[in-house]
């Protein structure tokens, strides 16, 4: 019972400390800049795309695309900043030195990107609603609350990956950006993915978001939360997938380090 | 900004021009930003506007590619005064006997002319990937619009860097300013689409008249006079930019030598 609680604890203690040590220096405006400001007129310029290219009636389609999209900001640049945090900061050695639970530490830096995520997405649809009169009257408003969380949660998973490619790369800011616009493609916010070449097709299902998206959609439209429970269970799946995935990494990271002393190389 | 500088220390702008691109060209945030973004872009908007038909595929070269200049504008040329003073290089330059504004000049010139990468590339990609036929419907007059757009990007990044280094409060929505133009600017999708109050705003972003221009002379065959019309609203913007420009670089300076405090954060 005690090394539950002390986990827990370490868990929680990890996440916040991380989300501040990636935020709490900024200024406000910064913040609301590149976290609301930037999503938001990101979102706004594919859905005139998006309406300019098939009518002014598709508006929801790319409206929610776009607003589930902006879930990636926090799952792809704010986890990966998080996990690759301790080596900029020079505080990897401490962290790899300690006897904490990993498992607790890694999955940790996810959490509270993940609440982040899902209010941003939260705000996007909001303005989608008073701005580009997106239709949410046949929504099962719970539901899609679920959708939201899932899918952040698929992507930070994803983001946890990124997180631990991080740790081996300089040029992370160059992955994450092309990962983040490759997902705008492949995730079906902007194109039906039927539409796509096959090849895209298959990238595609393999990817977070994608089933996310596709679930939205369908609740939107007025489809139940059971109609739709297929794509979240494999959206939680992928998720875990792509965390695991990165846990693995991370552990293997860490023997290596230690074995070879490469640490702080990368 | 003393514009007989220019033709003086025309060297010099060469040089810094160089330099810098040689120093971008391994700078993997500058290639995503002038190549991969650009490129991204280009295949969302080809797959989106696929049922308007092939005549669209230059369109959304031209405007892909004016995406990858604005962004390279605001974060490479905007940042050009400010990437001096993260490498502690900004003094050196500001009290050697070179002007300062001809050295932006130059780092400005390079951006801008690296950042024509975008279009090229998104050229590369609709022909070759999704196997469109592409031709310049103005080829001459494309051309010229080229020159003066690069001319007209030029002088904004030469106002823009300088606001960035004095007033971070400005520089702290340098995030957000990317898409805005974007869409204000009608790169891709005209400016009819957007709300008529902002119309004005974009009447005001010399991007705009290079997008007007450079959309008119290689998709549509657009009349002799709306691209002349286009051309001058540029170089009136340039003018106007310069003019705004020498006076921010006067008081950077005065702040960098009086004060003193053009390295504290």
């Amino acid at each position: 019972m005690r090394t539950i609680r002390k986990n827990f604890r370490l868990f929680w203690q990890g996440t916040l400390l991380s989300y501040r040590a990636l935020f709490a220096w900024l200024r406000p405006v910064t913040y609301m800049a590149s976290k609301i400001f930037m999503p938001l007129a990101q979102m706004f310029f594919f859905v005139f795309l998006g309406t300019y290219a098939s009518g002014k009636d598709t508006s929801d389609f790319y409206v929610i695309g776009n607003a589930i999209q902006i879930t990636s900001i926090s799952g792809i640049f704010g986890v990966t900043m998080s996990v690759g945090g301790d080596r900029d900061a020079g505080t990897l050695p401490y962290l790899f030195g300690t006897p904490a639970n990993r498992f607790m530490i890694f999955f940790g830096r996810a959490f509270m990107h993940v609440i982040d995520g899902a209010i941003g997405v939260v705000i996007a649809l909001t303005w989608g609603v008073l701005l580009m009169g997106l239709d949410l009257s046949h929504t099962d408003l719970p539901a899609l609350g679920l959708t939201i969380l899932i899918t952040t949660f698929s992507t930070c998973g994803l983001g946890l990956l990124m997180g631990c490619l991080s740790l081996l790369t300089a040029n992370v800011m160059f992955v994450n950006n092309f990962v983040y616009f490759s997902l705008l493609i492949f995730s079906g916010a902007n194109v039906q993915i039927s539409t796509l070449p096959v090849w895209m097709q298959i990238v595609s299902s393999i990817l977070p978001l994608t089933r996310g998206i596709a679930a939205s959609r369908a609740l939107a439209a007025g489809a139940s939360l059971t109609d739709i429970s297929v794509l979240l269970i494999s959206e939680i799946g992928i998720g875990l997938t792509y965390g695991f995935l990165g846990y693995f990494l991370f552990s293997w990271f860490e023997i290596q380090a230690k074995r070879k002393g490469t640490l702080e190389t990368v | 900004m003393n514009y007989s500088n220019l033709f003086k220390y025309w060297r010099t702008v060469l040089v810094v021009a160089e330099m810098s691109i040689r120093m971008q060209m391994n700078d993997a945030f500058v290639l995503f930003a002038i190549v991969f973004q650009p490129m991204i872009i280009a295949i969302l908007a080809l797959f989106m506007l696929q049922g308007k038909g092939a005549d669209y595929a230059m369109f959304v070269v031209v405007g892909s590619g004016l995406t990858g200049l604005w962004s390279s504008l605001l974060f490479v040329s905007g940042n050009s005064i400010n990437v001096e003073r993260w490498t502690g290089t900004l003094e050196s330059l500001v009290g050697m006997p070179t002007p300062f504004d001809v050295i932006v000049f130059g780092k400005n010139l390079a951006n801008v002319f690296q950042s024509l990468l975008s279009m090229v590339v998104s050229y590369f990609l609709a022909a070759l990937l999704f196997g469109y036929s592409l031709t310049l419907t103005q080829p001459l007059l494309f051309f010229v619009t080229l020159l003066l757009s690069m001319f007209a990007f030029i002088c904004f990044g030469l106002t823009i860097a300088p606001v960035f280094v004095m007033y971070r409060s400005v520089q702290q929505w340098q995030n957000a300013m990317e898409f805005p133009v974007y869409i204000l600017c009608g790169f891709l999708f005209p400016i009819a689409l957007l709300p008529n109050w902002s119309t004005p705003i974009s009447y005001l972003l010399p991007p705009y008249w290079a997008a007007i221009a450079l959309h008119g002379t290689s998709t549509a065959v657009m009349p002799f006079e709306q691209i002349a019309f286009a051309w001058g609203m540029m170089l009136i913007f340039s003018l106007v930019d310069l003019v705004i420009a020498s006076q921010l670089f006067k008081i950077m300076l005065y702040k960098a030598r009086v004060d003193a405090t053009l390295d504290v954060d």
